[in-house]
């Protein structure tokens, strides 16, 4: 068998992984959102592109313009938060460095569902954040945590932090440490260092977390159902509401092609640079 | 070109990693305007001594000096001095001219000034052309000139070079020695030049510290140091081979193994019974065509190997002891068709060349 067969044969599981449990699923998704219910709910096959004009009702535009707000909100957190947190385990980690990587990545083996539901129990009105803040006698009657635009956007920030962290790290470790000390050498002070050398020499991994980031973010339906309420809703929620609780298949549908295809567009454009930025390295 | 007054001055300096004793009591003053070398094979603390003067390591005992003023105060970005990195660490973002011209910025100097600087160091190390290439688009030597023109550019006290050329083909390495040379005799800067390869430092130094293991072993015009390298080490590690084992005799001979007694300059301090080390050249040594006032040897020709603008011949003493003769391919003779396996001959060199080490 000539090394080429064997490569595509090598293929074949992911393959047919990818077009059954997910190409299939996005074909009858697809195909459902220009169906119709009958008077019981249950989603016909047909043509009714109608489902995509109320995609676009403003009715539902402060939800996406909200969706993507929060997400952005949460790319520019997690930056703040994650890339002194990169640096640090990849300039100063030493020999503590794979541990410190491990620790980042450890409370992703918790479901998702379970560590944002644990902040209910810290924010929630009778919860752990306001027992402190009472007893230190900062405030009598409770500060309102869940329910407000922050408690939603600290949730994704937490949901998210390590896949800002990841590619950042690994950039930063990938980088000649001969480069900082270039930058000094040549005059530059800690910050101007970091200004013209660290953060240039490590974009790529900053574009890679946030785009990481930033499209789970955007579909995300757990943070706000859990720590907030009808005036944070995501996109991720309607739609979740429109197949649960509204049984109108085809609508949500819809809107899950149109936040696809939303996305696709990030993806490209994020592929096309750093399909880039790999050719030019290589070169 | 060197006008006295010191650029760098090294007291008691060690520096040590954990229980790595990377530098030990280093003690050397360099001058301005002086090509000096650090010789030493990997390990023995060549980088460390020049992260020290650059301000990226600071020493764990002694003092260093920049200029007359000890420095271990000053942060490297107010240090006056510039580095070109082994790995020549040129930004990728930036093109070549703004390489070169990072230094300046950050100094704040004016545009035009900025301008006229960064074009004239681009010219000096022959790179006019290539300003506006990313650091990708350029070959190996091409990026050693950037590095170069990107540290001189903002004319330092000290230039501190760590293996350059290290990264090179041969071709190029010798290409580079040169104008590298010519560079600094041009601009005046002194330079601290780190390598591994002796014959890059004889032929570009004007002065050689051999280290081994943090310590200074010698320290030398090359001319010293390959004419009377002081101790095994800097014999061995400068490419001095033909050893002979003796003992040091009255008569001021030395006899070695095979009770051969060989007439050699010895040092003042040699005794009787001392075990010294006698060494001489390959291409010192005649084969045959022995002259007056020569010591000579007899013994067989154990291998003959052609080398093209010599032939390389070693010859067996007896009892182990063997040198390697290089006889040059002169008028004299081809030297490639003189010479059969096995033939008795005699070799001969003039007692000055014999070198006695301890
Ligand atoms: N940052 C460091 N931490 C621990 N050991 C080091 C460090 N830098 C250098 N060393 C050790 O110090 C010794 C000298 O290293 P170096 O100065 O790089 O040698 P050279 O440049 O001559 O090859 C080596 O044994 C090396 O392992
Ligand atoms: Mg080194």
């Amino acid at each position: 068998m000539s090394e080429r067969r064997f490569a595509s044969l090598t293929l074949l599981p992911g393959a047919a992984w990818l077009v059954l449990l997910f190409l299939v699923p996005l074909g009858i998704t697809l195909a459902i959102s220009f169906g119709v219910t009958d008077e019981l709910g249950n989603a016909l096959y047909a043509w009714h592109p109608e489902n995509y004009d109320r995609v676009f009702d403003p009715l539902f535009a402060p939800v996406l313009l909200r969706s993507v707000g929060y997400a952005a909100a949460t790319v520019a957190l997690c930056l703040l938060i994650g890339y002194p947190v990169a640096y640090y385990i990849a300039r100063f980690g030493g020999r503590y460095k794979y541990l410190l990587v491990a620790l980042v990545v450890l409370p992703f083996l918790v479901n998702y569902l379970i560590r944002v539901y644990a902040w209910t129990a810290i924010l929630s009105d009778e919860g752990l954040v306001n027992g402190v803040l009472e007893d230190l006698g900062l405030t009598s009657d409770g500060v309102r945590f869940l329910n407000t635009p922050w408690a939603v956007i600290g949730g994704l920030t937490y949901g998210y932090l390590a896949f800002m962290i990841l590619p950042i790290y690994a950039a930063l470790d990938r980088m000649n440490p001969s480069l900082i000390e270039a930058g000094k050498d040549l005059y530059a002070t800690g910050w101007q260092t970091f200004r013209h050398v660290t953060w240039p020499a490590t974009f790529q991994g900053v574009l890679a977390g946030s785009v990481l980031v930033f499209l789970p973010a955007v579909g995300d339906f757990v943070s706000a159902q859990l720590l907030g309420g009808p005036d944070t809703y995501m996109v991720g929620n309607l739609i979740q509401q429109q197949f649960f609780d509204a049984n109108n298949f085809p609508f949500g549908a819809a809107l899950t092609t149109v936040l696809m295809a939303f996305l696709l567009i990030f993806m490209v454009f994020y592929l096309r640079s750093a399909g880039r930025a790999a050719a030019e390295a290589r070169a | 070109m060197i006008d006295g007054g010191e650029a760098i001055r090294f007291e008691s300096v060690s520096k040590r990693f954990g229980e790595t004793e990377a530098v030990k009591g280093l003690d050397i003053t360099i001058e301005q305007g002086e090509f000096f070398s650090l010789l030493g094979p990997s390990g023995c603390g060549k980088t460390t001594t020049l992260r020290m003067v650059a301000g990226f390591e600071q020493p764990s005992e002694g003092r260093i000096f920049l200029d007359g003023q000890p420095v271990e105060t000053v942060p490297p970005y107010q240090r006056n001095v510039n580095t070109v990195f082994q790995s020549y660490a040129l930004f990728e973002n930036l093109d070549v001219f703004e390489n070169v011209a990072f230094g300046l910025k950050r100094r704040k100097v004016a545009r035009d000034e900025i301008r006229r600087r960064v074009t004239a160091a681009l010219e000096l190390v022959q790179l006019p052309a290539r300003s506006d290439a990313k650091p990708r688009e350029l070959s190996g030597g091409q990026k050693q000139r950037v590095a170069l023109a990107r540290a001189l550019v903002n004319r330092p006290g000290v230039l501190l070079l760590d293996e350059p050329l290290g990264a090179l083909d041969l071709k190029l390495r010798r290409q580079m020695q040169l104008e590298l040379k010519a560079i600094q005799r041009e601009v005046g800067i002194t330079f601290v030049y780190v390598t591994h390869d002796q014959e890059e430092a004889l032929s570009m130094s004007d002065r050689i510290a051999v280290m081994d293991a943090g310590e200074v072993k010698q320290c030398g015009q090359p001319e010293d140091i390959y004419e009377r390298p002081r101790g095994e080490f800097v014999a061995g590690f400068i490419g001095i081979s033909n050893l002979l084992e003796g003992r040091v005799e009255d008569s001021g001979e030395v006899a070695i193994g095979n009770g051969l007694r060989i007439p050699a300059p010895l040092p003042n301090d040699c005794a009787r019974g001392d075990a010294v080390q006698i060494s001489v050249r390959p291409e010192k040594i005649a084969v045959q065509e022995i002259e007056p006032g020569m010591v000579s040897l007899e013994g067989r020709i154990e291998t003959r190997v052609y080398l093209g603008v010599s032939t390389q011949i070693t010859v067996s003493l007896g009892d182990g002891a063997r040198l390697v003769a290089l006889e040059q391919a002169t008028y004299r003779a081809q030297a490639d068709d003189r010479w059969e396996v096995g033939q008795r001959i005699r070799i001969g060199w003039r007692p000055e060349h014999c070198l006695v080490l301890r």
